[in-house]
């Protein structure tokens, strides 16, 4: 484990000397916070005021993104390159590299949520209880290991040239009928309501406006994390060979 | 064999083994054994199943049938014990981190570790310790791999054509430093195209082509078995079949008047050849390098297997 854990820690590294990775998961989320929260400071989405559901969106695009394209496309290219080749040559156990991934992945995502939290707090003005900021951070943290898993299943499944479309066009479904670019409404929100991303949201605006979760809402994100995580299984174990 | 001390484990073992994909056997029916302290080449063409094999060896491949054991139990668990250091050709390096932080990491992953400083100064890149991994050159990036084989002590190292890439006088360097390394009496198994390394650097050379070994012994032995010695002349009305026919002939080529013979017993050779009542002209002896010896025992085993197919050939047209 000691292994695994020092495979994550040099992940950590590399990914915050990863000027696309800073870019599009840390600094992107803010900048549109910082623009786009203040010209709608009095309109509301879901039932909250407009800059707590937007900073609860883009806490969610940066878990995401960082989650999911970062990763999709490095694992991708490491297996082409052979570097898992590499590590399966040492004492690491043979799941070390997935999970040294996913570990790295969860903790570069809890400084991107972090900093949006508190530009949300500072800048927009969003007053909560410390109880329920921690639930919000601790909701959207869950919701990205949904994306990491995800982002193994593609790096696995596809070549580093096919991989990038592939994580764009789920990175752009999943955050536009999510509901992370804008709040959702009619059709779309229909279709909203069945995806992971949707419904972190709404966990997050659920417990600002009433302190309440729904149940419909964590069942919807566990099956997609059950299915994602089968889906990574499978296409980790389907290149077993090949490595 | 004279390879074989009795009452010992061996290092490796490949009993039996063939790898097939699709309709190619890569690798078919290999048995050998590896004993400590030995310096192993394994010798072959491209596409003979080098690779395949070391692939299987270091448990990143499974083989269709056979078995593998390395140090007496399975090759994964093997690996996992930290007594195999190995550099696969299709090994490739993490990127955006340094020299340095890429080696003490993976120093970390063994279970018996070595210094760092002494891992990179044994791979000569200790002046490269500070430069990003990914922007090194091939010969530069080949260094730093076979660095990670040898980061701790392990007991065998496996190295599947290390030298490629590199200028000679890396090459140099290379051995003398893995000479270095095996002096302890670890063991060491490479893949090489290069006839010249094989004979330099191993006591015992595997030499292998489509998947099978043809050939097994030190490097004198091998060169010995492929026929010692080339005889070479001129002649006039040559008589094909009665040349072949001459004792200890390996292998026949005739071009013209010229006669070209290796021979596993040169002096008998010539002897039959003149007592047959032939004069041949410009006679020169010459011994055979391991590069033909390596080519006539390959190409034997070409001939060999294209044999049955020109003999159909024969058939339908006559």
């Amino acid at each position: 484990m000691n292994g695994t854990l020092a495979l994550a820690l040099a992940e950590v590294r590399r990914l915050g000397r990863n000027k696309r990775y800073s870019i599009f998961s840390v600094a992107l989320p803010v900048v549109l916070y910082l623009v786009i929260a203040p010209q709608a400071r009095h309109a509301s989405a879901y039932g909250v005021g407009y800059p707590a559901y937007y900073m609860i969106a883009m806490a969610s695009i940066g878990a995401f993104s960082g989650a999911l394209t970062g990763n999709a496309q490095r694992i991708s290219q490491e297996r082409k390159d052979g570097w898992i080749r590499q590590l399966r040559l040492t004492s690491l156990p043979a799941n070390a590299y997935v999970l040294a991934k996913v570990i790295a992945s969860m903790v570069t995502t809890i400084l991107s949520v972090a900093i949006v939290l508190v530009i949300g707090r500072f800048y927009g003005g969003v007053h909560l209880a410390a109880w329920k900021w921690l639930a919000i951070a601790g909701v959207i943290w869950l919701g990205a290991l949904t994306f990491a898993a995800l982002a193994v299943a593609i790096g696995y499944r596809f070549a580093p040239d096919t991989v990038q479309p592939v994580a764009m066009l789920v990175y752009f479904v999943m955050s536009i009928l999510g509901g992370l670019w804008f709040a959702l409404a009619g059709w779309m929100q229909k279709i909203g309501q069945g995806l992971p991303t949707y419904q972190i949201t709404r966990i997050g605006t659920g417990l600002i406006s009433g302190g309440t979760v729904s149940m419909t809402s964590i069942g919807v994100i566990l099956a997609w994390l059950a299915a994602f995580i089968l889906l990574a299984v499978l296409a980790v174990r389907s290149t077993a060979e090949t490595v | 064999m004279s390879w074989r001390p009795t009452g010992l484990t061996p290092v490796v073992s490949f009993e039996d083994v063939s790898k097939v994909y699709g309709r190619v056997r890569a690798v078919d029916g290999l048995s050998l054994q590896l004993w400590a302290g030995q310096t192993v080449a394994f010798l072959g063409p491209n596409g003979a199943g080098k690779s395949t094999s070391l692939d299987m060896l270091v448990a990143l491949r499974k083989p269709t049938s056979g078995r593998i054991r390395m140090f007496g139990s399975d090759p994964y668990h093997a690996v996992k014990s930290g007594r195999v250091g190995a550099m696969l050709q299709s090994g490739g390096l993490m990127p955006e981190v340094t020299v340095r932080e890429l080696v003490t990491l993976v120093t970390g992953f063994h279970p018996r570790p070595l210094p760092v400083d002494l891992t990179l100064r044994r791979a000569g890149i200790a002046d490269l310790a500070s430069r990003r991994v990914d922007r090194l050159s091939g010969g530069q990036t080949q260094r730093v791999r076979f660095a990670l084989a040898i980061v701790g002590d392990s007991d065998l190292i496996v190295l599947d054509e290390p030298t490629t890439a590199m200028d000679v006088e890396s090459r140099q360097a290379f051995w003398e430093n893995m000479n270095a390394e095996v002096a302890g009496g670890r063991t060491l198994l490479f893949a090489t195209h290069y006839l010249e390394e094989a004979d330099q650097a191993a006591d015992r050379i595997l030499v292998i082509n489509k998947g099978r070994l043809l050939a097994d012994g030190t490097p004198a032995q091998i060169k010995a078995r492929a026929g010692a010695k080339r005889i070479s002349f001129r002649l006039d009305h040559i008589d094909e079949p009665t040349l072949r026919r001459l004792p200890a002939l390996v292998h026949l080529e005739i071009r013209h008047d010229l006669v070209q013979i290796q021979s596993a017993d040169s002096d008998r050779t010539l002897y039959a050849l003149l007592d047959a009542g032939w004069r041949p002209r410009e006679i020169e002896v010459s011994s055979l390098g391991l590069e033909q010896a390596f080519l006539a025992i390959t190409a034997a085993d070409n001939d060999h297997a294209a044999a049955p197919t020109r003999a159909a050939y024969a058939e339908v047209t006559s």
